[in-house]
């Protein structure tokens, strides 16, 4: 029993940093542009496809296809934000229109996608050499290994760019006070096109490591990333960046665990009563600020 | 007699200031604008089935009518924005799946138990209100989706499983239609004494400036409840009563995600916060949705999907709204 609950564990991490990744860009996002994006979880979809048909058409390695998706993400991301964001500023309500706008556009990509790709799910033909290592008696896939690896490497280096880099700074100063940085001179516009551009890149990547690691994905299940991502950042706290990576572990965690003693649907579940839980002690989440409007 | 001539005859040249002088005179043209819309409605859905047995368009009407406007009792008066709305939708389903067939109890009683077990869940969820903006939204839609994982662990023997509920033995399509006429006169009147009441007035209060309406006097907690315990009754009676029509219930289509979206689009696209924003925005989208589906199946959530990122970008405010916000001198007459 032990060793099932260490096996636990270490899929909590892995599954839980993936899971981080979605909360981080969701979050950058929210925090910076004011945006709840309910098409995250089709973008990360979007990206696995990515990936599939990087492989299929043009031969490239699901790392190689990475930064590829990344700058096409990023470029669909920057131009989105001038046809969609920018005019729900103008709103008297910013961050439901935002929900309710990209709730239209969740819906647009999910038939876009079913009609494009067809409803069967895909998955990519990706495999290592050898395929899991074993420590003691906790068996660890090597794909797992990567994706752990590099959804380390992305959030160091998004840290980088946050705490070490002008735009980072300049783009964590919008989180804090929007009008204040308008004053010293930075273009918000053009950060906040390049903010939603970064997020829907970090969403294509995710996507990537999603199809990596788990089985199959199909145009149907973008609502359950996104669904996820909502719960790591309401968890983490709304527009904390670093707070969704806590906020991904934690629930990882918690649904890893939970699959080892009960089923799925059991584990799906306490990570909505942990959320409610955590809302109902702290309802700015667990990093976040309270009285954050 | 020369002298209320005379007034009336400014009152035609100005309506802004004589208005002013009338509060009372505004508040009944408003009453006579609403009273006549609700006219329109009974005259419209209640002969339907003498002249045709083909009901489903008008009770897929009506029901997207009462949903609208429940949706608009948190929505535009209270300020609120469930995105798990389809919760209670779901629950109201299978309150009344469950206690027809698993407990053998009849049809209305199981309506009653529905909207009971509806204004029950509202209740339990009532601490989410304190949530702000969009963490409202959020943990709304997590409640849904935990609802229905918790009915898909609850024993086959009483919830049907994955297979659903088959209501056998109760189908009457002509007594489903006129149950959910009567949900919607219920929708109706509960609109009518949540927005014309002083009720309506502390909701809009509480929306606009919280603090200022505390201030002065209005329990914020227990007019926010009333009008979220109205806005949770109706959804689960209407969920009740397309089970009653269908004679089917399943997981999928109580707890689908559209319900919500589909509540949102209709209310949103008549213009939140007015009384006849939902029925303007239902009957008009409703229609098209129809026409939609009829020929283009697979284009419809695509096209739904267009519609709400076009509504929301060039019509946020609604048919209504726009209308009150161009005409603005009509705007105190708008119910």
């Amino acid at each position: 029993m032990n060793e099932l609950l260490l096996q636990g564990l270490v899929n909590g991490i892995v599954v839980g940093l993936i899971y981080a990744l979605i909360g981080v860009s969701l979050n950058v996002i929210f925090g910076v542009l004011r945006v709840v994006n309910f098409a995250h979880g089709e973008f990360i979809v979007l990206g696995a496809y990515g990936a599939y048909f990087a492989q299929q058409l043009l031969g490239l390695s699901p790392l190689l296809a990475m930064p590829l998706v990344f700058l096409v993400f990023g470029l669909i991301g920057y131009g989105l934000y001038f046809l969609l964001v920018q005019r729900l500023s103008r709103s008297n309500d910013p961050e439901h229109a935002s929900l309710l706008v990209m709730f239209g556009l969740s819906l647009v990509l999910g038939a876009l996608m079913l009609l494009a790709f067809e409803a069967d799910s895909r998955s990519l033909n990706f495999s290592l050499e050898p395929p899991f290592l074993m420590f003691g008696n906790v068996i660890l896939p090597t794909t797992k290994l990567l994706g752990l690896g590099v959804s380390v490497v992305i959030t160091g280096c998004l840290a980088y760019f946050l705490y070490r880099t002008m735009p980072g700074k300049a783009l964590r100063a919008i989180i804090m006070n929007r009008d204040a940085i308008q004053i010293v001179g930075v273009d918000l516009n053009h950060l906040s096109a390049l903010t939603f551009g970064l997020g829907l890149g970090l969403a294509g990547i995710t996507g990537i490591i999603v199809s990596m690691i788990f089985p199959s994905f199909s145009p149907f299940i973008g609502q359950d990333y996104t669904l996820i991502g909502f719960i790591v950042i309401v968890l983490g706290g709304l527009g904390h960046p670093i707070g969704a990576v806590a906020g991904g572990i934690l629930f990882g965690l918690a649904e890893q665990t939970a699959m080892v003693f009960f089923s799925g649907t059991v584990a799906m579940l306490l990570g909505f009563v942990l959320l409610i839980a955590v809302i109902l002690i702290r309802p700015a989440g667990l990093f976040g600020v309270q009285n954050l409007r | 007699m020369s002298d209320e001539t005379r007034e009336t005859r400014i009152e035609a040249q100005n309506p802004l200031s004589a208005s002013q002088k009338n509060p009372e005179k505004t508040s009944h043209i408003k009453s006579l604008i609403w009273g006549g819309v609700v006219t329109l409605i009974i005259l419209a859905f209640l002969p339907v089935p003498l002249f045709t047995t083909n009901l489903s368009f008008m009770f897929y009407m009506m029901l997207w009518l009462t949903m609208a406007t429940s949706f608009n009792f948190v929505a535009g008066m209270a300020g609120y924005m469930p995105f798990g709305y389809v919760a209670f939708y779901g629950i109201g389903a299978y309150a009344t799946g469950v206690l027809y067939k698993t407990f053998g109890l009849p049809i209305p009683i199981a309506l009653a138990g529905a909207a009971a077990a509806g204004v029950a869940i509202g209740l339990l969820l009532a601490p989410t209100l304190r949530l702000k903006g969009v963490y409202f939204g959020i943990v709304s839609l997590a409640l849904a989706m935990a609802m229905k994982l918790i009915i898909s662990l609850m024993p086959a023997k009483i919830t049907g499983g994955s297979l659903g509920l088959i209501l056998s033995g109760a189908n009457d399509p002509t007594m489903a239609y006129y149950a959910m006429f009567i949900v919607l006169l219920g929708a109706l009147a509960a609109g009518t004494w949540l927005s014309m009441s002083r009720l309506g007035i502390a909701l809009r209060a509480i929306r606009d400036d919280r603090e200022a309406a505390e201030v002065v006097g209005v329990n914020v907690v227990r007019t926010r409840l009333k009008a979220w315990v109205m806005a949770t009754m109706f959804p689960s009676l209407v969920g009740g009563v397309e089970a009653w029509y269908t004679n089917a219930i399943d997981l999928e289509s109580s707890f689908n995600l559209l319900v919500t979206a589909k509540s949102i689009v209709y209310a949103m696209a008549g213009g939140l916060g007015f009384l006849v924003g939902p029925i303007v925005g239902a009957s008009a989208l409703y229609g098209i949705d129809q026409l939609i589906w009829r020929h283009f199946p697979t284009l419809n959530l695509l096209i739904l999907g267009v519609v709400i990122i076009a509504l929301m970008l060039l019509l946020p405010r609604g048919i209504v709204g726009a209308f009150a916000q161009r005409f603005s001198r009509f705007r105190r007459f708008i119910p």
